[in-house]
């Protein structure tokens, strides 16, 4: 199952393929977490400005916790009006409306999200190219497609530090 | 309907361009004449004779180069000459490239043995682009003297960079290219401070090196078939496609097979070479090199070295996605 995920995720899935992981995410717990622990591995890999592992369950707990306030401290006369039109035009839609405004108005105060440290730390850290590397671009850049675009200049990349990176 | 239509475009490629200078993600749609416009760049790279100045930019490098191009019936060679620090240059001929290294008194010598693997770009494959990246036009500026007109192409996901290039409006020569990443941040950039389009002399094509007693190191390129030696791609990224595979000589002699893959403007060479006879401790891991990511890897008592002008995760994930299997 978590290499089918991991297809998914990569797009290599096909959409009959797609649709029996797609329905276990739904409804398996331990496919859930996969999923999202995979998304949060990209992320470090894409170095992503992350939020922490577990940060949608605390999100939710804190969200629960929070009083739901019925009468936000300071309304200008327009979204007071605004809002009592909601009101009357459906209530159940108005009130689904108020609660994400309060919300949205306690953090806003509050930015809990930017508090957070990550914890997780990037898979692969970067080591020195290696000794020879410039060999390695030399030999690249005769197949790079940027030579039908730019002729020879984009040669200039790999000759600056003749005999590699420690020569610089 | 045709004004909604007129309006819906201007609105595309009004947010592409922002996304284009900030994230880095295309959000609009490919047009027709920014495709002509890129077209039109490839034919002149291909047709036209020239020299000129230009700059090169890279993090915190800065290099100031000559390039001279003669294109004739007998085949164009092309110059390039580096004006900062030590006076390296590279030749290029239809068949072979040449670079001059006088510091170490060395001529890099490779020859083209695979015709394939330096196509021109032909019409099709710039329509091939447009499945990876949205073309579209971009402002019109003045380089070098030159009126010039935008393509940007941006990336329809993060495996690639964008590009942007500005182009002369009566000839497409290429005045300016600017790489970037997904956050709109530059990658590296190529600009014309001067530059001359018309008939250049013969002599300017040619090295001012006395060669004669230099070190020469021949790439010995030879076409390969590096899957009956048992390595392979488990799978390669959405878009790119092998462009060729050959063994071949890295510096003065460490053999080597290589495998180019390539989306027509990103691309990652995948190289594979025995742990023996190797000096200097290999450190696996993603490392940088100016403009280019590599990843290094130790599989089955050989160096996997992927090198590539694309983002660092997607120049790893060739790295992971290289097998070996006991032919």
């Amino acid at each position: 199952m978590k290499a089918k995920i991991s297809e998914l995720m990569d797009g290599e899935a096909g959409s009959q393929e797609s649709a029996g992981p797609l329905d276990v995410l739904r409804s398996e717990g331990e496919a859930r977490e996969t999923w999202r622990r995979y998304h949060l591995i990209g992320d470090v890999m894409r170095d992503t400005r992350l939020i922490s592992g577990g940060f949608s369950a605390r999100v939710a707990a804190k969200l629960a916790a929070e009083p739901t306030v019925m009468a936000p401290s300071r309304v200008s006369p327009k979204r007071q009006t605004q809002r009592w039109q909601l009101l009357s035009a459906a209530a159940s839609l108005a009130a689904v409306a108020l609660v994400g405004w309060v919300a949205f108005g306690t953090q806003e105060s509050e930015p809990q999200m930017a508090q957070v440290q990550p914890q997780v730390q990037p898979i692969a850290a970067q080591v020195p190219p290696p000794a020879t590397a410039n060999d390695y671009l030399y030999a690249h850049q005769g197949y790079s497609p940027r030579n039908s675009l730019q002729g020879v200049a984009p040669y200039v990349r790999m000759v600056s530090g003749e005999a590699g990176p420690q020569r610089r | 309907m045709i004004r909604t239509l007129g309006f819906a475009a201007l609105l595309c490629s009004g947010l592409g361009q922002g996304l284009a200078q900030g994230q880095g993600q295309a959000q609009g749609q490919t047009s027709a004449e920014a495709m002509t416009l890129l077209r039109k760049i490839y034919q002149a790279t291909e047709k036209l004779s020239y020299t000129g100045t230009f700059v090169y930019q890279q993090g915190e490098r800065t290099e100031t180069s000559r390039i001279t191009r003669l294109a004739g019936p007998g085949g164009e060679i092309e110059k390039v000459e580096v004006l900062d620090g030590s006076p390296r240059e590279i030749v290029r001929t239809r068949d072979t490239v040449r670079c001059y290294l006088p510091d170490s008194q060395t001529v890099k010598v490779e020859r083209r043995t695979d015709p394939r693997a330096f196509p021109a770009m032909l019409p099709q494959h710039v329509a091939d682009l447009a499945r990876n990246y949205t073309i579209m036009r971009g402002e019109r500026v003045r380089i070098a003297g030159f009126e010039c007109e935008a393509v940007v192409l941006t990336p329809k996901d993060e495996l690639r960079y964008g590009y942007k290039l500005w182009a002369d409006v009566n000839t497409g020569m290429l005045l300016k290219a600017r790489t970037f990443d997904r956050k709109g941040e530059t990658v590296e950039q190529f600009s014309f401070a001067q530059l001359a389009i018309g008939s250049v002399s013969r002599d300017r094509v040619k090295t001012r090196h006395m060669a004669q007693n230099w070190r020469i190191e021949d790439a010995a390129v030879a076409p390969a078939d590096l899957g009956r030696s048992g390595w392979t791609l488990g799978s390669v990224l959405p878009g790119f496609r092998k462009v060729t595979e050959v063994t071949r000589r890295l510096g003065e002699a460490r053999p080597v097979g290589q495998m180019v893959y390539s989306d027509g403007l990103a691309a990652v060479s995948v190289f594979i070479e025995p742990m023996s006879g190797r000096a200097e401790t290999v450190r696996p891991g993603p490392s940088s090199l100016g403009a280019f990511q590599i990843y290094t890897r130790e599989i089955a008592n050989h160096i996997v070295t992927v090198v590539g002008e694309a983002p660092a995760a997607s120049v790893q994930r060739f790295a992971t996605a290289v097998e070996y299997r006991q032919p």
